[in-house]
C-alpha cells in the first residue's frame, strides 16, 4: 500500500501543476500498432485475437497508448496517466505488468518551455517523495543528427547512422563497415548495369513486386551516382566515436563541445543555437550531459533525460515529435514528456 | 518399459530414405512394415525400439512432449520453433544429408537491392512514400525476424506462408520471402535472387535427443557413430 500512497503524492503534483488525467484504452487494435511502428514491437506485445479475429493486444506502453486516444478523441492535450502497461518478458527477471506514472505535452508549441516544465513537475514530484541526492542525466539526439548532418559523406550512409542512432550494437557494426570502407558490392555491378539498360527499355510503370520499374531505375542510378566508396570514412568513425564519448557536467558543456569541434576541425556553427541542455541550468541542480544518451527507446528525437536518486533511476523521459505522426496524426505533432519508475521508489 | 526407447523419423521423400540409411551405416537395420503405408517400424533384433514416422515438424513437437525420445529432422526447424521446446531438445549430432540453406530473397529486377543494408533502404523508403510496410513472406516468422532485426531492418511485416512461398512477391501477396533452399533451383526458375549476405541459418538434418531422457539414452546413443 505504501506504493498507491506514493502514487496519489505523486498524482497530486501532476495535477496542481496543470496536468489532466488521461485514460487510454487497456485493448489496442495490434495491426494498426505493428502497420505503425514495425515487427520489432510484436515481440513485446501480448496479443490475443478477438471474436471477430481482430488482433488485439494490452497496450505495451502509457505513451503510446496516451497518443491513440489523443488523436481519436482529441483530449486535452497536457495530460497525466496512471495505469498498467503490459509487455512480454524480454529477459528473465524483467516484469510482464509494469506500473506506469507519468505526464505528457501533446501538441507542444513553446517547445524550451514545455521540456522544462516536464522536468520541473517530474523534479518536484521525485522531490516529494526521495530525499536523497537528485541528479540529471541528459542527452539530445538532435545534436548527433546535426553532428552527421554536417559531416562530408554520402547522403545514403548520413541517414542510415541517423537511422540506426538508437540500436548502440547495430551502429557499431556500422561504424565498422564506415571504418573498412566495406560498403562496395562491385561483383554484381556490371551484370546489374546490363540489366539496368535492358529494363530502361521497359514499361516503367510495370509493377515487379510492388515497385514500378522507374522506381527501381531512379534508386539505382542514385546509388551509382552516390559514391559507395570514400575515403573519408576511417576520420567520420573517428569523429563520430569521439563524440559519443562526450560525458560533462553542464557547466562545462559549451567549452566541452567547442573543444570537441576545434579538435576535429569542424564547421564552428554545428550545435550552434543549441538551447535545450543550456535551458536546464535554470534548474540549479547537478546536471550532467552525456552524448552516448537514450538510445534505447527508437522515438525520442531530441533531449532525453533520466532523473537519479542516489544510485536509482526513478524517472526518465524526453522530447518525441515523430511518434504521433507515425501513429497517424495528418501533421507533425511535437511532444514531450517523462515517467516515473515506482518500481525504484 | 524402462528401457523403452522410441525414436521419430522423416515420414516420406528423401529425408526418410537418408534417416534410414544413416540407421543401417550404425548397423541398425530398420525393418520395413509388409502395409506400405504404416506408421510404425522396428529395428532388427532390437525390440526395445520402436519407430515412428512423422512430418518432420512434428518430430520436434514430440520430442518436446516427451512422446518421442531420439528423432531425426531438422535444424531449421528446431531453431524455428518456441523458446520453450528448443530448451528440451538438445543437438546429439549434425548428420551429413538434408543440407539447406534458409535466405532471404528479393526479384532479380529489384537490381538496386543486392545487399541487406539496400533492403533495409527500401524498407524504409515504401514506409515513407506509401505509409505501408515492406511484406516479407515466410515460413519461418521466428527466424526471419531475429534476423531481419538483428540486421537493422525494422520497416517490414511477416506474411504467414504455408507454401509456394516463391510465387507471392508476384500475386501481390507480399514484396519479398525467405525461404528453405537447398539447390538454388525453385527460387532461380520463379525470377527470385538471394541478397549477399541474405543466408540467414545454414540448415542440416539432425538427430536430437529429448534432454530429460538423456541419461536412459546413453548408452543407445554410445552405440551410433
Amino acid at each position: 500500500m505504501k506504493s498507491k500512497k506514493l502514487s496519489e503524492q505523486i498524482i497530486k503534483t501532476f495535477k496542481s501543476n496543470g496536468f489532466v488525467l488521461s485514460e487510454p484504452d487497456v485493448l489496442l487494435d495490434s495491426e494498426y500498432i505493428i502497420q505503425r511502428s514495425g515487427e520489432n514491437f510484436r515481440r513485446s506485445m501480448l496479443t490475443f485475437e478477438d471474436e471477430e479475429g481482430k488482433v488485439m493486444c494490452l497496450r505495451p506502453d502509457l505513451t503510446v497508448a496516451s497518443c491513440i486516444k489523443f488523436l481519436e478523441t482529441k483530449s486535452k492535450s497536457k495530460i497525466y496517466y496512471s495505469g498498467q502497461a503490459y509487455r512480454r518478458k524480454n529477459k528473465k527477471g524483467s516484469d510482464l505488468v509494469n506500473d506506469q506514472l507519468g505526464i505528457e505535452i501533446l501538441g507542444s508549441k513553446n517547445q524550451l518551455q514545455d521540456e522544462f516544465k516536464i522536468i520541473k513537475t517530474i523534479l518536484r514530484s521525485a522531490e516529494k517523495i526521495k530525499s536523497k541526492k537528485i541528479q540529471i542525466k541528459v542527452g539530445d539526439i538532435s545534436l548527433f543528427k546535426r553532428l552527421i548532418n554536417s559531416l562530408d559523406m554520402p547522403e545514403r550512409w548520413k541517414l542510415r547512422l541517423i537511422r540506426h542512432f538508437w540500436r548502440p550494437s547495430y551502429f557499431e557494426e556500422l561504424l565498422d563497415r564506415l571504418d573498412k570502407n566495406s560498403d562496395i558490392d562491385s561483383v554484381t555491378f556490371d551484370i546489374d548495369k546490363k540489366r539496368f539498360y535492358e529494363m530502361k527499355n521497359m514499361e516503367q510503370d510495370k509493377i515487379i513486386a510492388g515497385r514500378s520499374v522507374s522506381e527501381i531505375l531512379k534508386r539505382f542510378d542514385k546509388k551509382i551516382k552516390d559514391p559507395r566508396s570514400f575515403t573519408e570514412g576511417k576520420k567520420i568513425a573517428r569523429i563520430i566515436k569521439s563524440f559519443l564519448k562526450i560525458n560533462c557536467k553542464l557547466s562545462q558543456l559549451d567549452t566541452s563541445l567547442l573543444k570537441f569541434i576545434k579538435d576535429n576541425n569542424l564547421k564552428q556553427n554545428i550545435f550552434k543555437e543549441f538551447k535545450s541542455i543550456q535551458n536546464l541550468k535554470r534548474l540549479n541542480k547537478e546536471v550532467i550531459f552525456i552524448t552516448n544518451f537514450g538510445r534505447n527507446i527508437e522515438y525520442y528525437t531530441g533531449i532525453v533525460f533520466e532523473i537519479y536518486s542516489g544510485q536509482k533511476e526513478i524517472a526518465r523521459g524526453g522530447r518525441y515529435d515523430d511518434l504521433l505522426k507515425s501513429l497517424g496524426a495528418k501533421k507533425n505533432i511535437p511532444a514531450v514528456g517523462a515517467a516515473i519508475n515506482l518500481n525504484n521508489i | 518399459m524402462k528401457n523403452f526407447i522410441t525414436i521419430g523419423l522423416p515420414s516420406k521423400g528423401r529425408l526418410k530414405e537418408k534417416a534410414i540409411a544413416f540407421f543401417d551405416k550404425n548397423d541398425l537395420k530398420v525393418l520395413q512394415s509388409k502395409k506400405e503405408r504404416n506408421y510404425f517400424s522396428t529395428i532388427q533384433n532390437r525390440s526395445n525400439v520402436k519407430i515412428i514416422y512423422l512430418h518432420a515438424k512434428e518430430i520436434i513437437q514430440r520430442l518436446g512432449d516427451g512422446t518421442l525420445d531420439i528423432g531425426i529432422s531438422g535444424l531449421d526447424l528446431l531453431n524455428e520453433s518456441g523458446k520453450n521446446l528448443q530448451e528440451k531438445i538438445s543437438i546429439k549430432q549434425k548428420l551429413d544429408f538434408g543440407n539447406a540453406n534458409l535466405v532471404v530473397a528479393v526479384p532479380d529486377d529489384w537490381i538496386d537491392v543486392q545487399t541487406i543494408a539496400d533492403l533495409e533502404e527500401v524498407a524504409f523508403d515504401i514506409r515513407s512514400k506509401r505509409n505501408t510496410r515492406l511484406r516479407v513472406a515466410t515460413k519461418y516468422p521466428n527466424l526471419t525476424n531475429s534476423f531481419l532485426i538483428s540486421k537493422g531492418v525494422t520497416q517490414y511485416k511477416i506474411i504467414s506462408s504455408l507454401g509456394a512461398t516463391e510465387t507471392y512477391p508476384f500475386i501481390g501477396s507480399s514484396e519479398i520471402i525467405t525461404d528453405i533452399t537447398s539447390t538454388g533451383k525453385t527460387l532461380e526458375d520463379n525470377s527470385l535472387r538471394v541478397l549477399k549476405d541474405g543466408l540467414i541459418l545454414k540448415s542440416t538434418a539432425c538427430l536430437f535427443v529429448a534432454k530429460k531422457k538423456a541419461a536412459k539414452l546413453q548408452p543407445f546413443l554410445n552405440s551410433l557413430r
